[in-house]
């Protein structure tokens, strides 16, 4: 212990304030009485001087104690945090979290059709995305998260549209950095634009790699973690299995045979100076066995990129799947400065049967998409927050980014052999290939609006349209996309 | 299926629990009350040192301090201690019945009541004693200042305040009434209360305030010896209570973070020679015979009642004086 010196009457700065007081108390004194040097008189005026002086540090050390309980008071008192970030409650040691979040999407979908009777190209608004978020952290290292939808659904010919229904609900255990248990519904650890939240994606949809090949989401359980300095993650896990790009509900599986999936993603040159500093890599697959899946569980439909009613490409009501079904997916992104690329590729393999014809449905679809920020902010795989925001009467323009993006879908060929009573899939209805460039611009106007327009041009090849004896070409799609996104 | 389920378990349980029992580094957290950071200091050292020779291992003692209540109710709030060492068995057993973290009979696993070192209380006054205070009945005079802490937050004031109770009872004839009219003068005599009993020193000795602080034993000694004889004196009151502050592992923390071995092995070394000699050293009297009788001189006579005969143990002590509603709140006027 160093206990330090008790402090005295000559050192004390509140002795010096009673100092003068004792000067002057003992000059009125003395003035009083000028003749009398009584030592008695004195002697009250030093206890008068010595009880003041208790007081005073008495006050002095109870503002300090008052000051310590404050201070270890504010260690325990929960903070209420109501900014940028949404709102949250978080308990004073930081092992507790409850915080909101949200994110609305408005759309407007206009189909260039130019006279093109094709009725299914709905056009119109549409409320995206409407989820609001409540998420968490207890006792420091489980963390929670539970989002509802209340906007369109992933596809409307599947689902009639506005399903409500819950799209994020899971609990992750973070034992580890190394060692983390995800486990609920969530989106499975595969497509690499897929990860990229909702609110963050560059291009109004995903492309054709997330929308139409790798799951979206599923329930089930994964281990994941971060190695190397973080340098590599990893991800393994175990899911009912959902139909290709398709999101799984919370109802029980409908087949004995669980999805695996398992996926490693390496950023080799996290935290150097390099120009590769922003590269990231990696592969993923997912396997499983869907003997017995109905259609609608296998490829339920591949959607186009502006979401039209009728998909370019459905399965045959009476396909079934007959064994194995294996995705991979090949993928990379790339940030340096204002320039920003993603690209991926996936490709499904599905044993599958209709009636006695039994064959391997295969489908492949890539896509390559760059942005750049026209107003100097840093591309990232994460949100955009402007440098300046956008503000009336204020110079700030908020940020400004241009994109381009070129994408295809292949369906193989065995999927349309064979008769009308046989084949997989018919050229009337499905096409065998589509391919879309599209480009865009988006305005953050600040960290939590953003506006965006995209144009995309869609080629259908080898069928989709027509006649059973006259099958032709689906027509082209040139839909252009505005959005009008808050998200907090 | 059930194969990939079982391996998954495996391997969740085998990373969850990453400290193994064989680590070669540990940690332990000592929870404490407020005047035994110097004690500790050199304990910690002295078991780090014999750890590290009898096993190989490489132990690392933190210690939190603060008012003995106030620490016992952190680690029920959640605070991982893998040891308390509190000043008074009602904040260890308060562990046992709020959070269940310890058994109900963790006093019977070490000797002495796990208790491995005693003190008392006395009284600090500046040198000269010049209010002339010589016993209890002396701090309730007018224009005496007393400093003690709060008995709802600090162990130490728990046993100013039953020393005080005891004194008085034996002057009073008993008299519940009249023991309470002196203990209410008493704190009429306190113009700060202190959280704990080191935040008490710290108004008496540093800042000055008050002519008589009401002390540990090992406390006072230690302002003694900091700041030497010319400055305060150690005054012994006629009747005082024996201290007996208490130690427990923490089960569920340690077998939480597999260190029940070497956080037992650190209260067992408490009891050892050289641990007695390193509480002796820090003011604490020693339960070894043998170090006791080497530190005899040290410690003053004193007449003391123990917690048990005088108040039926602790927790019809801290029923009767320290809960809501009992005698400290009755007598206490803010």
């Amino acid at each position: 212990m160093n206990f330090k010196k008790p402090t005295t009457f000559k050192k004390s700065a509140i002795s010096a304030l009673i100092a003068p007081l004792l000067i002057s108390g003992g000059f009125l004194a003395l003035s009083s009485n000028v003749y009398a040097n009584d030592s008695e008189e004195l002697e009250k005026l030093r206890a008068l001087v010595q009880e003041l002086d208790q007081k005073v540090r008495v006050l002095d050390r109870k503002g300090e104690i008052a000051a310590e309980e404050a201070a270890a008071k504010k260690k325990e008192t929960p903070v209420l945090v109501a900014g940028d970030k949404g709102f949250a409650l978080k308990s004073a040691d930081g092992n507790f979290e409850y915080a909101l979040k949200g994110l609305f999407q408005l759309d407007y979908r206009d189909f260039q059709d130019d006279g093109i009777t094709n009725t299914n190209q709905a056009e119109g608004f549409t409320a995206r995305r409407i989820r609001p978020t409540f998420q968490g952290t207890l006792f420091g290292k489980y963390d929670f998260r539970f989002t509802p939808e209340f906007g369109e659904a992933v596809n409307r010919a599947q689902d009639n549209g506005n399903s409500s229904r819950v799209i994020d609900a899971y609990v992750d255990a973070r034992f580890q950095p190394y060692f983390k248990v995800r486990a609920g519904k969530f989106k499975p650890y595969v497509g690499l634009e897929r990860l990229q939240g909702g609110g963050d994606i560059k291009f109004i949809e995903r492309s054709y790699v997330s929308n139409n090949i790798l799951p979206n989401r599923d329930l089930g359980v994964a281990v994941y973690g971060d190695v190397l300095d973080s340098k590599l993650t990893y991800a393994l896990g175990a899911t009912n299995g959902v139909a290709d790009g398709s999101e799984g509900t919370t109802l029980l599986d409908t087949n004995d045979d669980k999805d695996y999936a398992a996926r490693i993603f390496a950023t080799p040159f996290k935290g150097s100076d390099s120009v590769l500093e922003g590269l990231g890599i990696g592969i993923a697959a997912t396997y499983g066995d869907s003997k017995g899946v109905a259609s609608t569980g296998l490829a339920g439909g591949y959607k186009t990129p502006g979401v039209a009613a009728t998909n370019f490409f459905t399965l045959n009501a009476a396909v079934v799947g007959d064994g194995q079904r294996t995705r991979w997916t090949p993928q990379a992104y790339y940030y340096n400065g204002p320039f920003g690329l993603i690209t991926e590729y996936a490709k499904v393999s599905n044993d599958v049967r209709r009636g006695a014809n039994r064959g391997e449905f295969e489908s492949d679809a890539w896509q390559v998409a760059g942005s750049w920020l026209l107003t100097g902010e840093t591309a990232s795989f994460k949100g955009v927050k402007p440098k300046n925001a956008f503000e009336t009467g204020k110079d700030g323009w908020g940020a400004w980014e241009l994109v381009a993006r070129y994408q295809q879908q292949e369906i193989d060929s065995e999927a349309f052999a064979g008769t009308g009573a046989t084949q997989f899939a018919s050229r009337t209805t499905s096409a065998k290939s589509a391919k879309t460039w599209g480009g865009g611009i988006n305005w953050y106007l600040n960290q939590w609006v953003k506006v965006a327009v995209n144009y995309e041009q869609t080629s259908f090849e080898n069928g989709g349209g027509g006649t059973a004896l006259n099958p032709k070409d689906r027509d082209d799609e040139k839909v252009l996309l505005s959005r009008l996104q808050f998200q907090f | 299926m059930k194969t990939f389920f079982l391996s998954l378990s495996a391997l969740v349980l085998a990373l969850a629990n990453p400290v193994a029992a064989t680590a070669a580094e540990v940690t332990l957290l000592n929870v404490s009350y407020d005047p035994t950071r110097e004690l500790y200091q050199d304990y910690n050292a002295a078991f780090a040192k014999y750890w590290l020779a009898k096993t190989g291992d490489k132990v690392t003692v933190k210690a939190s301090h603060g008012g003995s209540g106030k620490q016992g109710r952190a680690i029920i709030d959640g605070l991982e201690a893998d040891v308390a060492t509190l000043a008074l068995a009602y904040d260890i057993d308060a562990i046992h019945e709020k959070a269940r973290l310890i058994p109900k009979d963790w006093q019977k696993r070490l000797p002495n009541n796990s208790s491995p070192y005693t003190s008392t209380i006395v009284f600090l006054v500046r040198k000269g004693n010049p209010k002339g205070i010589k016993d209890w009945d002396d701090l309730v005079k007018p224009g005496v200042s007393v400093i003690t802490p709060n008995p709802k937050t600090s162990g130490g004031a728990r046993w100013n305040y039953l020393a005080a109770w005891a004194y008085a009872q034996r002057h009073n004839g008993n008299d519940e009434a009249k023991t309470k009219q002196f203990l209410s003068k008493l704190f009429k005599n306190v113009p700060v209360l202190d959280s704990g009993a080191r935040g008490s020193t710290t108004t008496f000795v540093e800042r000055g305030i008050g002519d008589v602080a009401i002390s540990w034993e090992n406390e006072a000694f230690l302002a003694l010896k900091e700041l030497g004889p010319d400055k305060f004196e150690l005054v012994v009151p006629s009747i005082s209570i024996l201290a007996e502050p208490p130690v427990t592992v923490i089960d569920k923390v340690v077998d939480k973070r597999k260190t029940r071995a070497v956080a037992t092995a650190y209260l067992e070394y408490l009891y050892s020679e050289e641990g007695q000699e390193l509480a002796a050293k820090n003011y604490y009297r020693p339960r070894l015979e043998a170090v006791a009788k080497k530190y005899e001189k040290q410690f003053p006579k004193v007449n003391l009642v123990n917690i048990d005969d005088e108040f039926g143990g602790w927790q019809k002590a801290q029923k009767t004086h320290f809960a809501d509603g009992g005698t400290f709140d009755e007598i206490y006027q803010k």
